[in-house]
């Protein structure tokens, strides 16, 4: 077990000043008053589109309204996201308040790099009930503490090009004839724009029974017999021409596809709304839910990320002021308004347009951040899939073997 | 492009040219493949100077002279890299420059006291010396990085201190100035040691300056070393006020999304590499000497 | 040890100096020295051979990025970092590399040397010219090259109108590879990419091992009737053994440092598939992407002795000068 990492829930802020190398504090002024607190909050998240880049500099207007004591300022990180941040961890300068993708929340609360916010929720009194647990969970440690609360949440629907597909299938058989039907279509270079990885293949993994883990997550489950089924029914998409990754059709990412036509159907989030609409206005589609598969229940993922406090941040108590308006029912009411994203809590009225998404709400489970080291699980798996699209062998076993060593050495004791 | 390879092998010939009747032709041949490597090594950059005079859907026109030619590739990059090109410019400035100064001083004085200078442990000293050529960047990476950064040098203007410390001095320009000294006439230092100068007068005023050719090749190829460096700075430079051109470069092309911007970048890639080939130009004797008497640069 | 086919030993000063110095001049020479070695030296001493011990020290504990060692592991970074597939995987790249890149530089490197070592017009020209891919920044050429060998890039399409698409289809390659995103051919790039830029470096190297062969030796091998062909086999190539093994150390030492061009042209996964994934990146991408130093110094440790001993090798097969 790591030592630690909060272990001074009682020091006082003069005595973290004498000792800048000690654990930050997590105990905030007695008698919280956000509207007492002053300062400059320092945000940072990783470069995004601009349909997302306006939706939150309207947020953030919101903010400086409702607190003209707390300024701003907002640095978006370029590049690699998860590099940048490892440095800036390691020289405990970071942003106050920053993004935090699930799928290395877990890593990121075990190293201590975030700040435990229980005192600071109990002392403002912060709601969190209105949470959707399936994200709100991915950002609690294994201590029970809350390390963030999620900025937005985002199924995974169905997208398809109506004038191709009048009638959206609702099992993946119907998925697999209805592709079969529009192989040769005009313009058409494959029915279904697929991710070569878990990032998608995880829906249809749990569309088929089959599953990463065991029901306890202390094992790993891709070698079942569903799993594996599932596995090698996604890579027959691609051996029966049915599919094709973006890469290969030569568009960025499958709303491209979907856009210019090369693909009339695929699986992707609300960020696809705002990307169609201002690139492709002509396309015509629709959203349905994933198919059903064999498991016979409705069955997606969703992605998450929060808005975390570092363990290191040097304005915490404003920081924190920022993170309750960002998650709070104003702030993430303007954010989804932007229509890149679903609301995370269930007191957030739904975005117009998103009624399907928000629909699929209640049975998505989490695309990341339900394990330790997903992020090696994940790649495990999508660099043996993309090896055997490439190589046209289309076989599932070492797409299993690689993706079981993975979980096995991930699920390891450390 | 590595079709030349085997043809070239077969014509070698020794130093010292036969008169056979073959010659003639041997000649012809030999220049044929000079000339055609020779355009290997250059046509690359011509196209990357002809690639940011054009506009983006034109990249793929296999044509050197772009139709229309257009200046806005340059303009495109001037305005958008961030940090801007004359920052990025400064910062390359500073570390080269800085690097090089610490190379000429330290391997100077190093270089003298291990050619002249007789003290126990010499040869072992310069041994170990020579050995950190055999010790790994990628070794030095995490205890520099752990080291730096609690020495607080990974934020701000004090990351120029950092590149610079692991920089400062290396083993091959100890090296290429201990040489030069090693074939200096005893006779001048002696001369001046019986005139009472002392150990420092005597490498300042009289060996040093005639050390100007080691100087200038260590000069030159820690400069363009510094200029060109990009895993240092990678790894110890986390504010991008402060980063070298080369990680601008791929910074630019990394924000470019799912697709690379080719004019805009290639101009970049221009404007960067303008300085070396300028000093190549003028001082090529020395990039020459440098490299051919110890060359560590691969 | 040579560099450069040049003694390390340093050459012994005229005795008439040391005598004329006495004990007490020896004394302060000697103090003199020491002055004079004593900031290079520290330098060189922290930050190199120190850092091996301090590497070595990292290695063993669990060590958080924030707030340092957490927990005393012995070798179990070790044992994890060889476990691990992916850096397998990165090994076999670098022996792959090593193999491909090491061979074909240092037949480019020689072919060059020996050919503008004649007595040609503007030789001195071409020796530039072919050195001259070398003096630009690793990012620079590496961003050019994704350009070059991009599927619609120059390079396919100068093949093409060539004629030469049937022998590159003989590999498989069609019309419009993707050199570098192709997990098969993304490798190779990089090795091609890397013999470009390093040929004219390997080149000079020759050319310094070339001028130390005196002509003498092939005025008598041109009496005794022998061919420029055979003169090269029998007296040039042998003769170069001490540049081999100089040219042979610096590649193998560079080979395994792969770094820049594979970060540059693959991100930080080596991508497409671990194809670009080099040892090197692999250590990158434990500390700065899995926040893993321990692993990450364990790697550099292992990687140190694999270069060691590579060396040690390399240096007992070509390093001993033939008897003559």
């Amino acid at each position: 077990m790591r030592r630690p990492i909060v272990v001074c829930t009682t020091l006082s802020l003069a005595a973290l000043t004498l000792a800048p190398g000690a654990v930050s504090s997590q105990s905030p002024a007695s008698g919280w008053d956000p509207s007492a607190i002053t300062g400059t909050v320092t945000l940072s998240g990783w470069e995004s589109s601009q349909a997302e880049g306006e939706a939150l500099q309207a947020t953030l207007d919101g903010f400086a309204a409702a607190y003209p004591n707390i300024t701003v300022d907002y640095q978006p990180i370029p590049g690699n996201y998860v590099e940048a941040m490892s440095a800036n961890f390691a020289a405990r300068d970071v942003p106050d308040l920053f993004y935090v993708n699930a799928d290395v929340a877990p890593e990121w609360i075990k190293e201590g790099y975030l700040l435990p916010l229980d005192d600071r929720i109990a002392a403002s009194g912060f709601d969190t009930s209105h949470f959707f647990p399936g994200a709100a969970d991915v950002f609690k440690g294994e201590d029970g503490q809350t390390y963030g609360f999620p900025k937005d949440f985002n199924t995974i629907g169905m997208a398809y090009n109506t004038s191709l597909v009048p009638t959206p299938p609702a099992t993946l058989e119907e998925l697999v004839t209805t592709a079969e039907g529009l192989v040769g279509a005009e313009g058409v270079q494959a029915p279904l724009c697929l991710n070569p990885g878990l990032d998608r293949g995880l829906a249809f993994l749990y569309a088929q029974g089959g599953s990463l883990l065991t029901e306890d997550g202390t094992a790993s489950a891709i070698d079942t017999e569903a799993s594996t089924a599932a596995v090698q029914w996604y890579l027959d998409l691609f051996k029966n021409g049915l599919g094709k990754t973006a890469a290969e059709m030569g568009a960025g990412w499958c709303g491209d596809a979907l856009g210019q036509g090369l693909s009339a159907m695929t699986f992707e989030g609300g960020w696809l709304d705002p990307a169609m609409t201002s690139t492709y206005p002509d396309i015509a589609y629709a959203w349905a839910p994933v198919p059903t598969g064999s498991s016979g229940s409705p069955e997606t993922i969703s992605f998450t990320a929060s808005y975390s406090i570092g363990a290191d941040a040097a304005n915490p108590d404003p920081a924190f002021v920022l993170l309750t308006y960002l998650t709070g029912v104003d702030g993430m009411t303007s954010w989804t308004e932007g229509g890149v994203a679903l609301p995370s809590r269930d007191d957030v009225p739904q975005p117009a347009g998103k009624e399907v998404l928000a629909g699929l709400s209640s049975v998505a489970r989490p695309g990341a951040g339900f394990m330790p080291g997903y992020a090696t699980v994940q790649k495990a798996f999508g660099d043996e899939f993309i090896n055997q699209i490439q190589s046209g062998t289309y076989d599932a076993a070492p797409v299993v073997a690689a993706t079981k060593a993975a979980i096995d050495s991930a699920l390891a004791p450390a | 492009m590595t079709a030349p390879a085997a043809p070239v092998a077969r014509e070698r010939s020794a130093p010292v040219a036969g008169a056979g009747p073959g010659r003639r032709t041997r000649r012809v041949i030999v220049y044929a493949l000079l000339i055609g490597y020779g355009l290997l090594m250059l046509v690359p950059f011509a196209w990357s100077v002809s690639t940011s005079f054009k506009t983006l859907p034109d990249v793929n026109d296999v044509s050197f002279i772009p139709d229309p030619v257009t200046l806005d590739a340059w303009r495109y990059a001037w305005e958008t890299l961030d940090p801007p090109i004359p920052r990025l410019f400064l910062n390359s400035i500073i570390l080269s420059v800085a690097v090089m100064v610490t190379n000429l001083i330290l391997a100077s004085i190093a270089g003298y006291a291990f050619a002249r200078l007789r003290f126990p442990g010499r040869e072992a000293l310069f041994i170990v010396v020579l050995a950190t050529l055999m010790i790994p960047d990628q070794l030095r990476l995490v205890p520099i990085y752990v080291l730096f950064n609690g020495l607080g040098l990974t934020r701000g203007d004090l990351q120029y201190v950092a590149v610079v410390l692991v920089l400062a001095v290396s083993a091959t320009s100890v090296f290429l100035m201990r040489q030069a000294f090693l074939s200096m006439p005893v006779e001048l230092e002696e001369a001046a040691r019986i005139d009472g100068a002392g150990f420092f007068t005597t490498f300042r005023k009289v060996m040093l300056p005639l050390a100007g050719p080691a100087l200038a090749a260590v000069a030159i190829l820690q400069f363009q070393g510094t200029w060109n460096s990009f895993f240092w700075p990678l790894i110890l430079m986390r504010d991008r006020e402060n980063w070298p051109l080369p990680l601008g470069l791929v910074q630019f092309r990394l924000a470019g999304g799912f697709a690379t911007n080719w004019p805009p970048l290639m101009a970049a890639v221009v404007m960067a590499t303008i300085p070396i080939v300028v000093l190549y130009l003028f001082f090529q004797r020395y990039f020459v000497q440098g490299v051919a008497a110890s060359g560590v640069k691969g | 040890m040579t560099i450069g086919g040049r003694s390390l030993r340093p050459d012994r000063r005229p005795g008439s100096n040391a005598r004329s110095s006495g004990p007490p001049g020896r004394r302060s020479e000697a103090v003199a020295g020491y002055l004079f070695i004593a900031v290079p030296m520290a330098l060189f001493l922290v930050l190199f051979i120190g850092s091996i011990g301090y590497a070595g020290w990292i290695s063993l504990w669990d060590w958080n990025l924030r707030l340092g060692p957490e927990e005393f592991r012995g070798l179990d970074h070790y044992t994890r970092a060889l476990r691990d597939p992916t850096f397998q995987r990165a090994l076999s790249n670098a022996l792959w590399y090593a193999l491909l890149w090491i061979p074909l530089t240092m037949a480019l490197g020689l072919s060059l040397a020996v050919i503008v070592n004649q007595p040609l017009r503007g030789r001195t020209f071409f020796r530039a010219t072919f050195y001259f891919p070398a003096i630009a920044s690793s990012a620079a050429i590496t961003l050019l090259w994704i350009l070059l060998v991009a599927p619609d890039g120059l390079f396919n399409q100068a093949r093409e109108a060539m004629g030469l698409n049937p022998l590159f289809e003989l590999f498989g390659w069609g019309p419009k590879q993707n050199w570098m995103g192709d997990q098969r051919t993304a490798l190779l790039s990089v090795v091609v990419l890397n013999a470009w830029t390093t040929s004219g470096t390997f080149m000079l190297f020759y050319l310094a091992s070339l001028q130390g062969i005196p002509n003498d030796v092939y005025e008598a091998a041109a009496i005794d009737g022998a061919g420029p062909w055979q003169s090269f086999w029998r007296i040039t190539f042998p003769l170069l053994r001490p540049g081999h093994y100089f040219v042979a150390t610096v590649a193998l030492i560079g080979a395994l440092q792969l770094f820049d061009q594979a970060y540059i042209g693959g991100g930080v996964n080596g991508d497409p598939n671990n194809s670009l994934m080099s040892p090197v990146l692999y250590l990158y991408n434990s500390a700065f992407q899995q926040s893993d130093f321990s692993k990450a110094a364990a790697v550099g440790v292992i990687l140190f002795v694999i270069i060691l001993s590579a060396t040690l090798v390399q240096r007992h097969f070509l390093g001993r000068t033939p008897a003559s």
